[in-house]
Order: structure tokens, then sequence, then C-alpha cells
């Protein structure tokens, strides 16, 4: 069996369109003639199924009223066991050609948004919620997956049954056959009238559901709070009360089935007491035969059933639709582009940096940085210290090409920044963000997960040795195969961040950035990373970001921020002969040391 | 302890259990009129499905056959009455069974909620809250669906095949035979496949489940995969994810569309006997027209009790697996209750006495945390516990307010055995401030008054003044009608624990239980953090677990506790100079903490706070 698609990057870019329907039209590239055979199966699958009721017809006229028992029966015997065989060897092709293309069409969108999100920028990750991002990717895929396998093909199913019984209600008479569905016209737009409510009621009764999930998440969560208050009884109100009003609303949809259902039945069923009625005056009077009777009496159940059923499909298709435009309003998003850029070099770059004049903002009117310059030689390491929000993480979420820059000039070795492609530059630097992010497998592929190709388990311990976790890890029962997020195994902030570290570390990074990647750690440990790191650092330009002054004097360059302006820069022993903010910081650190000193002294 | 993935949805028991079966029809006992109602109604419904049938027979061969039209009218006439009597019937069932479900959900959640409140804080501590959400989601979804629909469709499937049988009977019994010969067959397939399509679906599920977790990474972890250019082997990775779901689901697809084609094959087969055989008797007489149209009827919808009752059969493993689990929940006995002669204590305010006491968790019974731990705490004295994580301070805070018992030992309160009073006559008239303090969703206004109910707003806001919330809620934009967000994620640590600490001055109590957050707070939140703190701690007997210097120095006596014991006790001048392990913690420590406290930067981020809010 050939798993779905070929290529899951395919491009779904086209499926953007004014029209849905053109939209999932497109969707299907690749397996329109499956979904068309999947189409007229149905349509040969009905067709026989109305011949069953014409052969019995021919049967009873033709075989017992005239000749009598005679070869002819088992050969009609065989003749409904064919039919079946025709029928159901459609049916069965319909139903899998429907499903494999509904199943592939879906892999293919899933991997396509899958990868579509990885590949929007940080501007658009910003702004938009995870929760809201998450539900699109699945319950709206899956929504569109139904409307291949099931509501599209049963408006299909309904459709060819309607055609194939009412052509040979036709075949047998045609004033019969225009009584027979003088009910659509009533029933069609009932069903459709009811089942809009019916999905309206229904989606009121999932957001109570939600709700009251999330009142007992937050009661579960909160247990401790909720004890020490002793606060059970008022709990149980709170969940009593939406408890309740799920069940009210639950008791509303019913009754909206409870009233449909019978009403729909009292329609058809007068219907087909018409019919019977009609066709069997017609019998008496000689007008159809008995077996045009029993034929008509077996079709007039079949060509109910889809009329019945119209309006509940239809609304179901309007929300597989409704569905469907919003996964494409997530395709509509631009990708941020990784391989554009007309200089890419074969060799690593050396890691000179320049900035002049440079300015950025997330939003107008609202800079970031202002008019920021500085430069430093490869290899060298260059501390940025601040105030939080005063621009530091900014500055270095341009030099991978976050964002995009959008007043002065960055220089990496002597070349405009932009010019780089996104995928090279973010090859060859290593970031170690402010908030450790790992993702949920063992510790291992933690590390490994930065680089694209097979790496001994020995590069991943140096790489751990390095960041100062290779210890911490051999702690765990399982050590490096421990599942990071694994019940009774919780790695602290900072054990978290000397992983992440690592992971850096084992991509080998020409430029590394440090943005507060030791916040949460003790002083010895960073120290220890810090001598780890030491020999590392010498050969690759390093930005560091820091709160103390320990850690930035041995910097080449010290740059200090505030409102996103650099307001001093040099060596540590530069700035310490100048007045200004770093002075500050040096004195008051300094100062704590000593008190720290004298109060230990002075209880003595 | 058990392990994780003793939690995932695969356990069912493979036999069924009577004792669960009648415990799960147990659950409608309280609406038993409403299960009678609705069995007699689509008993109705079933009888009458097979009997218009057997009318469409007889307008064939006494109506149109004989030609005579009177008759004719009056089966029409009965046929149309009994049209209206199954509508009124299909309405009946419909509402019963349906209302039915929602009231056996609502009240197998009501049952599960109510037991949750009581069960104590070792459940929680060994139980994922993941897992107690889908007991009382899903699980309850599921036991509620066999007791009404399921035993809705087992009733009309049954039914239907017997009175068709009856009616097949009636009609002419040797074909009957035949059509009874296809029965087992057609059971056997039936359940056959509804096995196998249920488990793809399942499988489906499970991988559903996956795929969510995969995106839900890819989204959060956006900014590491792209300053590691990873998308390319990501996008490989969830590959073979969708390349699984789609084997599943294709094939729970193709099951599906092949299990009707062969149920209509028996079918068929079973009408060319009919054909055949019926053709013969037509001859000698014993069969009409009407007749074999009406087996035609039979057979052809014979099929649907058939795949009903193969599909709640199927089910059923998994409804009863769910019952189990439900049940198992609702028989757990909390370990923390109150004695049958508890009293509710007039008040808390005397000497606390901790008397040899023994402590394990429940799942670690050969790991005690405490042992033979004695520890005296006079009336109004304020106590810090310092010390390592895992050294014990929690669990002696959780001993004070009983969220645990002792295993062994006493702890006395005014000099009285705390077991002889009533859980809630203590855990009312404890205050504690938790290090994540949780904040439930609702304005800040509602969040505080969770500390007294029927305090007015008046009170609301003096007991934020007096915890120092008061001036950063007044900065919110709606002030005390600021939402908090689920679990308080609006808020920042700091502010949680000030509108926390302003949750328990409101509450009044006799005894304050704090544990301060390790994780940084700006200087000028920390600020107002301690003088809550210590508007509490006022002739309060009060136990904290401390992290800051201020909260140490303030402390009338400061406890190091390491593996179970107190190693150190004391005041902070006198433990200093004992030059032990409080020397090296403070040292150590503290001198971090001193100096983040005076850097300038920080300083300047509590200034720039406020605005930004």
């Amino acid at each position: 069996m050939s798993v779905g698609s070929g290529s899951p990057t395919i491009d779904l870019k086209h499926i953007v369109s004014e029209s849905r329907l053109r939209g999932l039209w497109r969707l299907l590239q690749g397996y329109r003639f499956a979904y068309f055979v999947a189409a007229i199966s149905l349509g040969l699958a009905a067709a026989s199924r109305s011949t069953v009721y014409l052969l019995l017809a021919f049967f009873v006229d033709d075989v017992l009223g005239t000749t009598g028992f005679g070869p002819q029966v088992p050969l009609v015997a065989l003749g409904f066991v064919g039919l079946a065989v025709i029928q159901g060897v459609f049916t069965y092709l319909s139903g899998q050609l429907a499903g494999k293309t509904a199943e592939s069409v879906t892999q293919r969108v899933r991997n396509y948004i899958y990868d579509h999100i990885q590949r929007l920028s940080f501007v658009y990750h910003d702004k938009t919620r995870t929760g809201e991002l998450i539900q699109r990717a699945t319950s709206d895929i899956d929504a569109v997956r139904r409307f291949f396998a099931q509501e599209a093909i049963g408006f299909g199913r309904i459709t060819m049954l309607f055609l194939a019984n009412f052509a040979a209600l036709l075949l047998i008479n045609t004033k019969l056959a225009l009584l027979s569905v003088i009910v659509v016209p009533i029933t069609v737009p009932l069903s459709y009238f009811f089942f809009k409510r019916i999905s309206d009621a229904y989606e009121s009764f999932q957001e109570q559901d939600a709700l009251l999930s999330s009142v007992l998440q937050e009661n579960l969560s909160g247990v401790r709070v909720v004890k020490a208050f002793a606060r059970q009884d008022y709990e149980r109100g709170k969940f009593e009360t939406e408890n309740w009003e799920k069940f009210l609303r639950g008791r509303k949809l019913l009754l909206l089935h409870s009233y449909f259902w019978p009403t729909s039945d009292i329609l058809t069923g007068a219907q087909m007491l018409f019919g019977f009625y009609t066709g069997a005056i017609m019998t008496i009077n000689g007008i159809i035969s008995l077996g045009d009777y029993l034929a008509y009496a077996g079709l007039l159940v079949w060509i109910i059933w889809p009329i019945r059923n119209l309006g509940r499909i239809i609304v179901q298709m309007s929300t597989g639709l409704v569905s469907f435009s919003r996964v494409t309003d997530v395709v509509r998003e631009e990708r941020e582009p990784l391989n554009t850029g007309d200089y890419l070099p074969d060799e690593p770059p050396k890691g000179a940096i320049e900035f002049k004049q440079v300015s950025f903002e997330y939003e107008a009117d609202a800079q970031v940085l202002k008019d920021v310059s500085f430069a430093c030689e490869a290899g060298q390491m260059v501390a940025l210290l601040g105030s939080t929000g005063s621009g530091k993480t900014t500055l270095v979420n341009l030099l991978p090409r976050f964002y995009d820059y959008s007043e002065g000039s960055i220089k990496l070795d002597g070349v405009e920044l932009n010019r780089y492609p996104k995928h090279y530059l973010r090859t060859h630097i290593g970031i170690v963000q402010q908030e450790p992010f790992l993702f949920s497998r063992t510790i291992r592929e933690n590390i490994r997960y930065s680089v694209g190709r097979d790496v001994s388990d020995e590069e991943v311990e140096e790489a751990a040795k390095a960041a100062a976790v290779h210890e911490v890890i051999l702690t765990f029962p399982k050590g490096y195969d421990t599942l990071v997020g694994e019940r009774g195994v919780t790695l602290s902030g900072g054990q978290k961040q000397r992983v992440t570290l690592a992971r850096t570390l084992l991509k080998n990074p020409r430029i590394l950035i440090l943005d507060d990647a030791t916040s949460s750690v003790d002083t010895e440990t960073e120290a220890a990373i810090r001598t780890a790191l030491g020999g590392l650092m010498d050969t690759r330009t390093t930005f560091l970001i820091a709160h103390r002054i320990q850690s930035v004097m041995m910097a080449d360059l010290i740059l200090v921020f505030d409102e996103g302006k650099v307001v001093q820069q040099g060596t540590h022993g530069q700035l310490l002969r100048q007045k200004g903010i770093y002075r500050d910081v040096f004195d008051i650190q300094t100062q704590i040391e000593e008190e720290v000193e004298r109060e230990v002294s002075t209880v003595k | 302890m058990s392990d994780h993935t003793e939690f995932q949805e695969e356990e069912f028991s493979a036999t069924f259990n009577g004792k669960t079966i009648l415990r799960i029809l147990a659950q409608t006992k309280a609406h038993w009129p409403w299960v009678l109602g609705f069995l007699l109604m689509i008993t109705l419904v079933s009888v009458l499905d097979s009997y218009f049938t057997f009318l469409s027979k007889r307008i064939i061969d006494e109506g149109i056959g004989a030609g005579n039209r009177e008759v004719l009218i009056g089966i029409m006439k009965q046929y149309a009455l009994l049209t209206i009597v199954q509508a009124g019937g299909v309405f009946g069932f419909i509402y019963l069974t349906g209302i039915l479900g929602e009231r056996v959900r609502y009240d197998l959640r009501k049952k599960m909620f109510d037991h949750l409140q009581k069960l104590s804080l070792a459940y929680y501590n060994q139980t994922p809250v993941g897992w107690i959400i889908s007991r009382v989601t899903s699980d309850s979804d599921r036991v509620a669906e066999l007791v009404t629909w399921g035993l809705l469709d087992i009733t009309w499937g049954v039914m239907n095949i017997l009175t068709s049988a009856y009616f097949m009977v009636l009609i002419n019994w040797r074909l009957a035979l035949i059509v009874g010969a296809i029965i087992p067959v057609l059971v056997v397939v039936a359940s056959w496949f509804q096995k196998k399509i249920i488990r793809e679906y399942r499988e489906v599920r499970k991988i559903n489940s996956k795929i969510t977790g995969a995106y839900n990474e890819n989204i959060t972890g956006v900014r590491v995969t792209k300053s590691l250019g990873r998308e390319k082997a990501n996008l490989e990775e969830f590959g073979e994810l969708t390349g699984e779901m789609y084997k599943s689901g294709y094939r729970a697809a193709w099951l599906s569309a092949l299990f009707l084609p062969i149920v209509q094959f028996i079918t068929a087969i079973a009408l060319g006997s009919i054909i055949w055989y019926g053709g013969l008797q037509i001859e000698i007489g014993g069969m009409t027209i009407g007749g074999i149209q009406a087996f035609v009827s039979y057979i052809t919808f014979m099929l649907f009790p058939i795949q009903d009752l193969a599909r709640v059969y199927a089910e059923m493993q998994h409804s009863v697996a769910s019952a189990e689990r439900i049940f198992s929940m609702i028989d757990e006995v909390p370990t923390v209750v109150d004695l049958p002669k508890a009293k509710a204590p007039k008040s808390l305010q005397g000497d606390i006495e901790f008397d040899h006491v023994d402590f394990a968790y429940d799942d670690e019974p050969e790991n005690p945390v405490l042992s033979d731990f004695n520890l005296t705490v006079k009336r109004g004295e304020n106590i810090a516990l310092v010390g390592p994580t895992g050294g014990g301070k929690s669990t002696i805070v959780n001993l004070v307010c009983r969220f645990f018992e002792p295993t062994q030992g006493k702890i006395k309160i005014g000099g009285k055995d705390y077991t002889r009073y009533t859980l809630h006559g203590i855990q009312s008239r404890i205050g504690v401030v938790l290090q994540t303090p949780h904040l439930f969703s609702g304005s800040v206004r509602e969040n505080i008054r969770y500390g007294r109910l029927e305090a007015t707003d008046k009170e609301v806001e003096e007991a934020a003044k007096l915890a120092g919330a008061h001036h950063f809620v007044s900065e919110l934009e709606k002030g005390y009608d600021e939402e908090v967000g689920e679990g308080g994620v609006l808020l920042s640590v700091g502010q949680k624990q000030l509108v926390s600490l302003a949750r328990a001055v409101l509450a009044n109590p006799e005894i304050f239980v704090m544990d301060e957050a390790t994780s940084s707070v700006d200087t000028l939140t920390e600020a107002l953090i301690q003088q809550g703190m210590e508007t509490m701690m006022k002739g309060r007997t009060s136990f904290i677990i401390a992290h800051r210097l201020s909260t140490i120095r303030r402390a009338d006596r400061i406890l190091v506790i390491e593996n179970g014991k107190i190693v150190e006790n004391g005041s902070h001048a006198e433990l200093l100079r004992k030059r032990g392990h409080y020397y090296r913690l403070y040292t150590q420590q503290f001198r971090e903490e001193l100096s983040r406290a005076q850097d300038p930067f920080m300083a300047k981020l509590a200034e720039a706070e406020p605005e930004s809010n």
C-alpha cells in the first residue's frame, strides 16, 4: 500500500481562494480521479439497488404471472445475488476511494500546516495564541477530512440514490413518480431549518462542556487552596451551577432532536401512505401491474430516505466549509524565506560584526532600539548589560534575522546582514534563550536536536560536560535516556538552561549568543560553566547578556543599555574610569560583598 | 509509585464483570420510570416497524391482489393511525433516552466531583490531574451512553429481530427457517467487523493525541526550531506520525467500506433463496406475492438491528472499563477524615506541639520523611524554616495544616490531639499562602473574597491594603474587577502572591502558613509582600518556609531542617555565631539575593513596572 501523498512538502498555497469550494477542489489535486470514481461508484451502486426492485417486478409479472415456476426462477434468484454483488463492489469501491482520498488529502494538509507553522515569522508567532493555532491544525483539519470522507460523499450518495430511484420510478409510471416526491419541498427546508438550530444548540452545549472542564481543571489544580480555606462546599456549588447548565443545554439539544424526528416521520409517513394508496388504486384499476406496484413500494422507501437526510447533510457540510476557511487563514500567511539572499559563502563566517546606527521597532512608533552603533572583531566577546526591556534581547535577535532591522546597517564580516540567507545565519549562530525550552523527548535527543546528522554518545556527553550538566544528568535513574517532563524527574530551571546550552554547543556555532543563559544557576555552577566554556569562547564571537558585573568583566566590549540606547561602551577598565551606570553598579556590588563580610564578623 | 504509562487510555478488562454491570445499571435507579418509559417506547416503535411491513403485505394480498378497495382503505386507515402512534413513540424514546442520558451524566459528574472534594492530598499527589479529568468527562459519558442509548439499541435490536421473526413465521415458517439460518452468520460477521473497526478508531484517536502534542511543541518551541534551523528534520518526524495516522485512518475507512457490502451480500443470498424457494411455494399455493415482498423487506432491514447489536457489544467492553475506573475513584477512601467524635475547635490559639511524629508519604512507606520529630511552638511565635529542598520543610507545614496526618505520634494544638477536631474546623482557621499561589479565573475581587465569602467589597479592599496588594490592583485598568485569567496567568508571580496574601488576610486565620517564592520578584513587589507578611505574622503563630533574608531575620526562631531533622534552632544572630549549617547557607545563598535586591537594573525595573501595567 502506498502511503498517502508522495512528497509531504507539496505546496498548498493555491488552496487559498475566494471560493471555498474552488479551494477544496484544488486541495483534491492528485486525487480528483479517485474521488470522481468514488462518486461514479455511488451512482452505480444506487442504480443496481434500484434494479433489484425492477427485477422483483419482472419476477412477479413475467415469471410468476405468466410462465409459472420454470427455469427462469433460479436465474432470477441468481440475478438478485448478482445485483447484490455489483452493488457491494461499488459501495465498497466508493467507500474505499473516498476514505483514501480523505485520508491522503488530510495527511497532506497536516504536514503542510506543520511545516508552515515552523516557517512563519517570529512576528506572526508573537501575536498568535497557541491554543487557537492548535485548534485550527487539529479539529479544523479533521473537519475537512470529514467533509471529504463523509459529508461530500454523503451528499453524493443522497443525490445518486434520489436520481437512480427517481429514474426507476419514472420507468414504472411518470405520474406515480411525480406524486412520490411532492413532500420534497417541505422536508428539505424543514430539516435544514432544524439542523441549523441543532448545530447551534450543539455548539452551545460544547461551549458549556469546555467551561465545565475548565472549572474542574481549576478545582483540581487548586486543590490545596480549596483545602486550605476549607471551601469544598463553595466549590461544589460552583461546579453544580455549570454542571446543571450543561444538563440544561444537553436537554435543549435533545428536545430539538425529539421534535425533528417524529415530525419528519409523520411527513414521510404521509408521503409513503399516499404513495401506497395511489399505487394500489392504480394497480387495481390496471394502470400498473402488480409487479410494478411491488417495485414501486420498495423504491418509495429508498427515495424518501435521502429526502429526509438532505437538510442534515447540508448543515454538516456548511460547518465543514467554515473549518476549511479557518485552515486557509493560516495558509494565507506568508512564510519566512530561509534561502533567499544573494551572498552565500561556502565557509562559515569569521564573526566580525558591525552595527551602524541601527534602529528597530516591533510596532510602528515604538522604537525598541535607537541608533545603536558598535563594532567587534571575530572571536571577541561582547557583553550586554542593562535592565529588562532595555533592548538587549532585541539586539541579539537581529543577528540570526529573527526580526529584520528597519534602519541602519549591520555587517557580518563586512557584508550587509540581510544579504545572507537566513538559513546560513541560523546554522552558524547559536543562541541560548532566556526561557529554556526542551522538547518532550529524552535528554540525549534534546541535546542532539540541534544537528541534522548522527551524533555519537561521546559527542553528546562532551557537550553536556562543557555546559556543566553531565554530572547532574548522571544522577537521574535513566541518565541521558530520561524523558523530559516524565513524572518523578523534574529538571530545575538551571538544569534546563544548561541542557539548552549543551544543545547549542553541540551545533558548534561560529557566533554564540547567551541571552541571560546563566540566570537560574548559582554562582558556583556559573563559574563551572565559565571554565568549561572558556576554551570554546576564545575562538568564536560571543554575545553575553548578564546582570552581574563579575559575569561581564572579562568581555572585550561591554555595552550598557538604557531604554533602547547604548549609553556606555568599552572594556571593564575603561568603563570603571568613566562616571555612569556601570560604575554605580560596580560600586553597589562591591559594597554588598563588604556588607556580608561585616555582618558575619560582627555577630561573633 | 505508579508508572505514568498506567494512566494511558488503553487498559480495559477483557471479561465482563457481572457486578460492575449491575452497578452500571444501578446508576439509573433513581430515574427508573424514565428507563421503563423509554424501554416501552422503543418496544412500541420496534414492533410497529415490523408490523408496517406486514401491513404492506396485506395491502398487496388482501387489497390489490383481491382487488378489494374497502379492505385497502381499511388497512390504509390503520396504517395512518399507527404512523402517528409511532411518531409519538419516536418522540417519546428520543426525549426520554436523551434526557435521561444527560441526567445520568450530570449525576455521575456530581457524584465524582463531590467525592473528589473529600479526597485527601495524598490522592492528588499520586494521581495526575489529566487522569481525573478524563474520568469525570469521557468515562462518565461512555457509561451514561451505555445505560441509555446502548440499552435502547439492544432493546430495539432484539425486539426488531423477534417481531420480524414472528411475522415471518406467521407468513411462511419454512422460509422463516432459511432466514433464521443466516442470522448467526450475520451476527458473527457483524461483531467481528465492529470490533476491528472500533480498534482502528481507537488507534486513530491515540495517534491523534500524539499529533496534537506534536503541534503543541511545534508552536511553543518554534523559536528554538528556528534558531537551530531544524525545520526539515522536524517535518520528517512529523511526516512519520501523519503516515501512521494515514494508515490507521485508511484502514478504519476501508473496514467500514467493506463491512456493509459483505453483510449485504449475505442477505442477498438469503434473498435469492427466498425467491427461489418462495417461487416454488407460490406454485403450490403456500406463498403469496405479498408474502415474498414482506420477506424481501424483512431481510433487507434485518441488517440494521444486527449491526447495532454488534456495535453496542463491541463498545460495551470499553464502557465497562470506563465504569470500573469511575468506581475505583468513587471507592477511594480519603486518608484524612474526621474522627467520629470530632468537634469543631473553639479556637486554635495555643502552643503547637509535634510529639514524636513519624511521617512517610503513601507511595514511599519505606522512606520516612520525618521520624521521631519533636517540636514545640509557643502561641504567637513566628517560625522560619530553612534548609535544602526535600529536607522536610513542606512536610512539616502540610502536617500543621492537616493536609496529611502523622503516621506515628501526635500533633497537639493547645495541648489537645488535633485529630479530635474537625478538618473543617482546623483548616478554616489556618491561612495558607503557597509558593506558586493558585488563583481561580475570575476577578481580583473574587479571588480575594475566596478567603471569606461573605466579605463586603470594603472589607476586600481593606484586606488588600493590609496585604500590600491595593497599590498594584488600583493600577490595573479595571481595578478589583480585572480578570486574573485561568490560574492567574495574567498576573506576575509577585502579584499573585500579593493577592493570595490578601485572601489570607481576609480569612483572618489564627495560624499563618507561607511558602515563600523562590523565583525573583521585582524589588517593589518584594517590599510589598514583606509588608503583607508582617501584617499576617503579627500576633499569630506562623510557619514560613523562608527563602528571603528579611523574612528569616524577622522570625522569632529559625529552624534549619535537613533530612527530616532540626539540625539547628535559634535566632539569626545565635545561628550565625554557631558557624554551622545556617552560617553556610547564609553566606552562600543569601549573598546572592542581597546583590540582586540592590541591583540598580532591577530597581529600575521595579519603578517601570506600574507604568507598563
